[in-house]
């Protein structure tokens, strides 16, 4: 019997003890990433064949209608007001006091609640309605996404707990405002695995974003596998440098030299398997083999120069500036491309106390014919249908100003009651609109949705019962939507 | 009591076994029910009394038993008309049991153990982790077992038929002791001495070296750091840097010194509270500083005191007690014993601290301590002594100053036009001074062929983007006259002009601002007001220009105090010189020539940098006249620092006072703080929080503990029960759960799997103890040794059981995956910390130094940057140069929300939370750290030039010693041959591209400093990065 095959046995007798019929297929023992898949295996379960990131057993619960998705977060809090919810009413209401019963003495963050006023800002931005839908729609801001309206199912109704940015960014992304728990990303990855062998199943990209807008921070938590076993973090593909840590060989190591290294290595780690018998030492040659393909899948994919000039285009003038957004939004593409099963982009720069027009303004100059051009490429080459994109922030803003008020310039501080977030794609109905505030934007008076139904509806649309999709921590059955009960927010459905 | 405890030890004694108990055997409950209950019923019907369905708990005997409506749930004896019989087995959808909305269903084999446990009567027992510790007797010994340790394990195996495993062989003894206790790998010459050693206690004097070593506390305090969620940032927004490392190395201090972990426990719970608490005694309180804290413009502060008493509530539960209270925050448990309203008791001894709740993005925020040594105390001192003896000489010569109040003489003195100077050479030396970003402040002189308008010097400052100079803080503040102008000079440079430059002034804040240039360049201040005044084009370039800029134009008054000013511009280069106002002046009227009319002016408001007594008499007025002593000390203030016509003559001694006092607040600053904990003047009261809710209180609670749990006893006068209590209650002779804890995390420490794998959670939900009479019988051996942990180290790395062959068959991996049974002995990947210093050490580059402030070494770039806070001071990465690199991990410098990548990358938390135990992953990220890393690639380097230096002159001699460098041992044929061929062939490789060896060689800050030839030092290089990569050399084998 050579080594492999006495590897094989072990792992074999290791994990699928009692089971029969079992089929390791074309697989290399070397290439054994994770128990989950074993028991797959053993379960006869031939959608995970050949799987280095498997599902677990028994998901998806129901067939998904996407297969991925690209989280558009929109970090720092966009103005409901001045993006998805059009209020033309509040022209009217220039720079008069909101009225205390719309205000109903909700707490206030204390960057507001000193002010002696609270003068109405209406959007100075202009709405029409677009697309056979004849959503309203900033085409100021907007004017690619625009023309995508029929994709996207608006939702003009969310709303959080949190009025401070790091528990709401915490809160959207986690499922929680207490830093720990696990983020959405790793949640799906570690539940449904990637149908990619050579890079991560979550990627998370941070774009640069324009220098003079306000910046919050991120928090490597929004992409953090909490409680989960840690390999579930998202990889954060980075912008500038190598797009994976520590991924190209030293200087004066080429690829051959690396080779054979690694062919000595994994001679001596064989030695190691024999001397100890421990299974972990298969699963490390079979990693430092997945390293090697990494180093070359990755660059792979971040070579864009094998798209069409057409595509190119479309994503803007800046889609060859690595760390760029629309950069960023072709590599999201080039990742669900290759079955990669969660992709995330945070872009910074939000967060608009003060300045807001302005800074709105080059906030969506650099996202909006990204994202615009995204959708567009995903359904030319018939993705859409199984990608499910996510755009939103993590509350939203204020009708009155912060600071002073002119018609072309205002502030607006936080508020958590209601903002706006949409979902394109894979399961979604587009060209709908759902969800209705008050006059003021400042109160939801229709299908108020928290954010953890959003979440749950991220599953259901990847084929997942939020409600069974549970991981034993600290004595409890944590799931991501938390303890509450949460809904599906089956309106949106196709 | 006693007669129970016997019987859970009889019952748990093969909890974990499997197959579980066969039919005719008694049905434990804790072993067979409760799991089954806690996991598929206790969501409705169990200890939370909110979420009870139909009024029943079925988590104590008496809540089964009651009655409902002629129906019980369980009749003991009488399972056919036990309700929860009829329930689970009813076809009904509307009846049947667990219902189908809880996802929840029940196996064939549950049903079975149900039905019999309710037919052997229903017997309930307390869960075992509640129950008193028991006594029991040690096992005889088994055959090759060494101490009491292998008895109890002896004695588990024998009862499946299997034995302990042979002991290991002595290289990799002395390796996995050195992890064990040290975190680093033995030298070459430990090996041979141990080796060597062939008396019959060889492996215990070993053992007790390495207890002896210093960098035993080290890799003792990296596990119980984890716990405590020690890191160098505040954790929530900016996520600036606080400092507290001298916790960090009171823990490693703790350990090495032995302290007695009772003392131990106490002092971080409660050390403030002790009778004349020591320096060590509070710096040990940083224990519950640890937690992440904001500051986060807009955060409400009653929300954050609730999380920050939230946390160290729950961090201390899980701590010492594994429970998971914080379950509890929002409501009763639900599985475990601990009532909402018990949770809040526990919380009631931390919501009394006296740290507010914004932490104010400070490296110190509230309480602190100094950490002043006697020199420092002396330096202090001697500080002193020089002040006031240069106070003392400007005394003198106020005294001798003549000086007429224009106020005071006949005739009046007419009225002139006079400018006062604010900067000259220099900014005036009692205020604050920075500049930024870019280059530091920068006086340039006429010597080096720069531009100066007057005087000796001039500022110059050169930048691609916004800068300035600044300053602010004037402890004597700048007065406007009658009629101000507001002036500077300044040449711009015209090969490099700015696109627009500004003078700023602070009153209030900063909110007086003229502009010259392109006014869109600096975005500070609302457009079109005085925050931000356009004055029109910028000046000529090429030549010294005099900027005005009438007062009222940037909103600033006759008599405004200001308290700073800046120069500032966006690019180009920049001279400022001579910067001052213009103004008219009445000198009997006029604050910078009359006493009386300066007095006149500071009635009746604050003076900034008047001492306090001196500011009330200023307040005061003139009038009625204070005691002449007193005037006089206030006119000297006014002549030393105010009076334009004296203050030149005095500025001099004046400046040496300021230049003292400032370089005595340097030193005192650059003495080191750490966070303590206090309990704040007026404590907090506590409230129950409706689900959980910092804003929703409901009844009253005060401090207590657990009614599960032994009772507490205050120790003051009063009934009011403080830190201390609960301290010492954690480690009193009664508490069931502290000693079993601790112990527990010591052994997985040691063995990889705790007794009870889940180390953090003991409660009901956890997994049941592998071996309940071992982990009673350590937890009473340590309190009976004192707490002493070298003791519990000694006990369990001198057993039979460590010390055993970690090889496995496939079928002890079958019958035992985890190693629970310790049928053989541990093999465990290395931690993060233990990789990186592994490294380290065997390359020799390693920097063993102790202690002090967070390291910063190698990082990738683009880390911290792409998170960071645009305004926090950890958002830019600056790394460290020289011997810093290569300190011990324990040092590296956490960013909580951009923890440093190679400990993450293995597994490491980001210690936002307490982490009692850490996963081993392997990942293809970590294969590419290890290979690629210049940490890594240096290391390989260095171990290289080791081998060439020492290892003897033909190829097989040096990968022997390559191998007993990094190993322990000698290297086996077929290893040896592998490695040679492979040497071979990168010898060849780079003998044809020298220019890639030489690349090679050079990565990292240290350089090569053999003569061997590049392409023979890169051809090792890789060889020994192979051995570095090996799965042996990452793994404590």
């Amino acid at each position: 019997m050579n080594e492999l095959t006495k590897l094989q046995m072990q792992i074999n007798r290791r994990n699928f003890f009692g089971s029969t019929g079992v089929r390791l297929g074309g697989l290399a023992a070397g290439m054994l990433a994770a128990p989950e898949l074993l028991d797959s295996l053993a379960r006869g379960d031939t959608a995970n064949d050949g799987r280095v990131h498997p599902a677990i057993p028994g998901l998806p619960h129901f067939p998904p209608k996407a297969k991925s998705i690209i989280y558009l977060h929109m970090n720092g809090a966009p103005s409901q007001i001045d993006t998805w919810d059009y209020k033309p009413g509040l022209q009217e209401y220039y720079d008069k006091d909101l009225p205390p019963s719309v205000q109903g003495g909700q707490r206030l963050s204390t960057m507001t609640s000193g002010q002696t006023r609270f003068p109405v800002a209406p959007s100075k931005f202009k709405y029409e309605q677009k697309g056979k839908c004849g959503m309203w729609t900033n085409t100021d801001l907007f004017p690619f996404t625009s023309e995508v309206v029929d994709e996207i199912a608006l939702i003009r109704s969310v709303f959080t707990n949190a009025i401070n940015h790091d528990p709401a960014c915490t809160f959207v992304m986690t499922g929680s405002e207490v830093p720990g728990k696990a983020s959405i990303g790793s949640w799906l990855s570690y539940g449904l695995g990637s149908e990619n062998n050579d890079l991560p199943a979550f990627v998370v990209f941070t774009p640069k974003f324009p220098e003079d807008s306000n910046g919050q921070a991120l928090f490597s938590r929004m992409w953090a596998s909490g409680y989960l076993p840690t390999r579930f973090n998202g990889v954060a593909l980075r912008g500038s440098g190598d797009p994976v840590l520590y991924l190209p060989n030293p200087a004066g190591v080429t690829r051959t030299d690396r080779r054979l290294m690694l062919d000595s290595l994994q001679e001596l780690n064989r030695g190691a398997q024999a001397e100890f018998g421990d299974p972990e030492t298969a699963t490390r040659i079979a990693q430092y083999e997945m390293a090697f393909r990494m180093q070359a899948s990755v660059p792979e994919l971040t070579d864009i120069e094998t798209e069409t000039a057409e595509t190119l285009e479309m994503y803007g003038p800046n889609v060859r500036d690595p760390g760029s957004f629309a950069h960023s939004a072709l590599l999201a593409r080039r990742l669900v491309e290759r079955g990669v099963r969660v992709v995330q982009l945070l872009h910074r720069g939000w967060d608009q106390h003060g300045d807001l027009p302005r800074q709105i303004g080059n906030q969506c100059k650099q996202t909006d014919q990204p994202i615009a051009a995204l959708i567009k490429d995903l359904k030319q080459r018939g993705m859409l249908d199984s990608t499910l994109v996510v755009w939103g922030g993590e509350f939203g803003r204020t009708v009155y100003s912060q600071g002073g008020l002119s018609r072309d310039n205002y502030g607006r501080d936080h508020h958590p009651r209601n903002f706006c977030m949409w979902m394109a794609g894979g399961g979604i109905k587009g060209g709908i609109t759902y969800g209705t505030t008050d006059d003021f934007s400042y109160n939801i008076v229709e299908n108020p949705v928290n954010v953890n139904d959003v979440n749950a509806t991220i599953m259901h649309c990847m084929g997942i019962d939020h409600e069974r999709f549970t991981y034993k921590f600290q004595g409890l059955d944590q799931r991501l939507t938390g303890v509450e009960k949460q809904r599906v927010v089956t309106e949106l459905l196709a | 009591m006693v007669r129970m405890t016997l019987t859970l030890s009889t019952l748990l004694a093969s909890a974990i076994s499997l197959p579980l108990a066969s039919a005719d055997e008694p049905v434990s409950f804790n072993r067979d029910i409760r799991p089954i209950l806690a996991d598929k019923c206790f969501a409705c019907h169990g200890f939370d009394e909110k979420k009870r369905e139909a009024g029943l708990r079925l988590d104590t005997f008496e809540g089964a038993t009651a009655d409902h409506d002629g129906n019980r749930a369980i009749i003991p004896g009488d399972v056919a008309n036990s309700e929860l019989w009829k329930r689970v087995n009813t076809d009904d959808p509307d009846l049947h049991m667990p219902p189908a909305e809880s996802h929840k269903e029940l196996s064939p084999e549950e049903v079975a153990k149900l039905k019999q446990w309710i037919e052997q009567g229903a017997e309930y027992q307390k869960h075992w982790a509640f129950l008193p510790i028991s006594d029991a007797p040690v096992p005889p010994q088994v055959t090759g077992g060494r101490n009491p340790i292998d008895a109890f394990v002896g004695k588990r195996l024998n009862q499946k038929g299997w034995k302990l495993s042979e002991e290991a062989n002595k290289s990799t003894l002395i390796r996995r002791v050195a992890f064990a206790l040290t975190g680093l790998p033995p030298t070459i010459a430990e090996v041979d001495e141990y080796l060597a050693d062939d008396s019959a206690d060889a492996y215990e004097k070993m053992v007790d070296r390495y207890l002896r070593s210093t960098h035993y506390g080290e890799e003792m305090a990296r596990h119980w750091l984890d716990v405590a969620r020690y890191a160098d940032t505040h954790g929530l927004h900016l996520d600036n840097e606080r400092q507290m490392w001298a916790y960090r190395d009171w823990v490693v201090k703790s350990f090495n010194r032995n302290q007695p972990f009772n003392e131990f426990t106490i002092e971080q719970l409660a050390g403030d509270l002790l009778p004349n608490p020591t320096t060590d005694q509070l710096v040990a309180t940083g224990f519950n500083r640890c937690n992440v804290t904001t500051s986060e413009g807009g955060s409400i502060d009653a929300e954050y005191h609730y999380r920050y008493a939230v946390d160290r509530a729950s961090t201390t539960a899980s701590t010492w007690m594994a429970l998971t209270a914080g379950c509890a925050v929002c409501h009763d448990h639900k599985f475990d014993p601990i009532s909402q309203k018990e949770f809040y008791s526990l919380y009631a001894f931390f919501n009394a601290s006296a740290d507010p709740a914004m932490d104010g993005n400070a490296l110190l925020t509230n309480p602190v301590l100094k950490l002043e040594n006697d020199s420092d105390k002396q330096k202090l001192a001697e500080y002193d002594q020089r002040i006031t003896q240069s106070q003392q000489h400007l005394q003198e010569l106020v005294s001798k100053v003549e000086y007429r109040d224009p106020a005071t003489v006949e005739p009046k003195p007419e009225v002139s036009t006079s400018e006062s100077v604010w900067m000259e050479d220099d900014y005036p030396t009692d205020g604050n001074r920075f500049a930024g970003p870019g280059q530091p402040t920068l006086f340039v002189t006429k010597d080096q062929n720069e531009k100066v308008f007057s005087g000796e010097r001039a500022l110059k400052r050169t930048d691609a983007g916004l800068s300035q100079d600044v300053w602010d803080q004037a402890k004597t503040p700048l007065m406007v006259p009658t009629q101000p102008i507001l002036f500077a000079y300044v040449y711009l440079d015209p090969a490099n002009p700015p696109k627009s430059i500004m003078l700023q002034y602070h009153r209030a804040g900063w909110q007086h601002r003229a502009v010259w240039g392109d006014y869109e360049a600096i975005q500070w201040g609302a457009a079109n007001t005085p925050e931000r005044v356009a004055m029109g084009p910028l000046p000529k370039t090429g030549e010294w220009v005099r900027l005005e800029v009438p007062a009222d134009k940037v909103g600033l008054n006759p008599g405004d105090a200001l308290t700073g000013f800046a120069t500032t511009q966006f690019g180009g280069t920049v001279y400022w010189d001579k910067v001052g106002v213009q103004g008219t002046s009445d000198p009997a009227n006029d604050p910078s020539r009359s006493f009386l009319a300066w007095w006149k002016n500071a009635k009746g408001k604050d003076t900034p940098g008047l001492p306090g007594d001196l500011n009330g008499i200023a307040k005061a007025g003139p009038e009625p006249a204070p005691a002449a002593d007193q005037i006089e000390r206030l006119k000297a203030h006014y002549l030393t620092r105010v009076c334009n016509e004296t203050k030149s003559t005095l500025a001099g001694p004046a400046s040496e006072v300021d230049r003292l006092r400032v370089e005595k607040d340097a030193y005192y600053n650059a003495i080191p703080s750490t966070f303590i904990y206090k309990d704040a003047q007026t404590p907090r009261d506590s409230f129950i929080m409706i689900r959980g809710q910092y804003n929703q209180p409901g009844d009253k609670v005060d401090a207590d503990v657990p009614a599960i749990l032994p009772p507490i006893r205050p120790a003051g006068a009063t009934d009011r029960m403080t830190r201390l209590d609960l301290a010492k209650w954690l480690v009193s002779p009664q508490h069931p759960l502290t000693s079993r804890v601790i112990v527990n995390r010591f052994w997985q420490q040691m063995f990889g799997v705790g007794l009870v794998k889940s180390s953090a959670d003991f409660g009901t939900q956890g997994e049941l103890p592998s071996d309940a009479e071992l982990l009673d019988w350590l937890s009473l051996e340590f309190q009976r040794s004192g707490w002493d942990v070298k003791q519990l180290m000694r006990l369990m790395l001198t057993s039979a059981s460590f010390r055993q062959r970690s090889f496995s068959t496939p079928d002890m991996i079958e019958k035992d995956p985890e190693n629970r049974w310790l049928e053989r002995g541990p093999r465990l990947r290395l931690d993060a910390e233990q990789i990186r210093d592994n490294a380290l050490f065997v390359s020799g580059l390693i920097n063993l130094s102790l202690g002090g402030k967070g390291v910063k070494p190698y990082q990738p770039a683009n880390i911290w940057e792409p998170v960071g806070f645009v305004g926090s001071n950890t958002r830019a990465y600056q790394q460290d140069r020289g011997s810093a690199l290569y300190r011990r991990s324990l040092y590296t410098f956490y960013k909580r929300t951009a923890p440093p990548p190679f400990m993450v990358n293995f597994d490491a938390p980001n210690r936002e939370q307490s982490c009692t135990r850490r996963e081993r992953s392997n990942t293809p990220l970590q294969a590419l750290q290890l290979l690629n890393d210049v940490q890594h690639v240096e290391a390989s380097r260095a171990l290289a030039e080791r081998v060439l230096a020492n290892g003897g002159g033909d190829p097989t001699a040096r990968v022997r010693y390559l191998f007993k460098t990094v190993l322990s041992r000698e290297p086996q044929p077929h290893e040896l041959a592998v490695l040679q061929k492979q040497l071979g062939e990168h010898l060849a490789r780079y003998a044809a591209s020298p220019q890639d060896a030489a690349s090679l060689i050079q990565q990292g800050e240290s350089k090569p400093s053999t003569n061997a030839p590049a392409t023979e030092l890169a051809a090792y290089t890789l060889l020994a990065g192979t051995v570095l990569n090996m799965d042996e050399t990452l793994t404590r084998n």
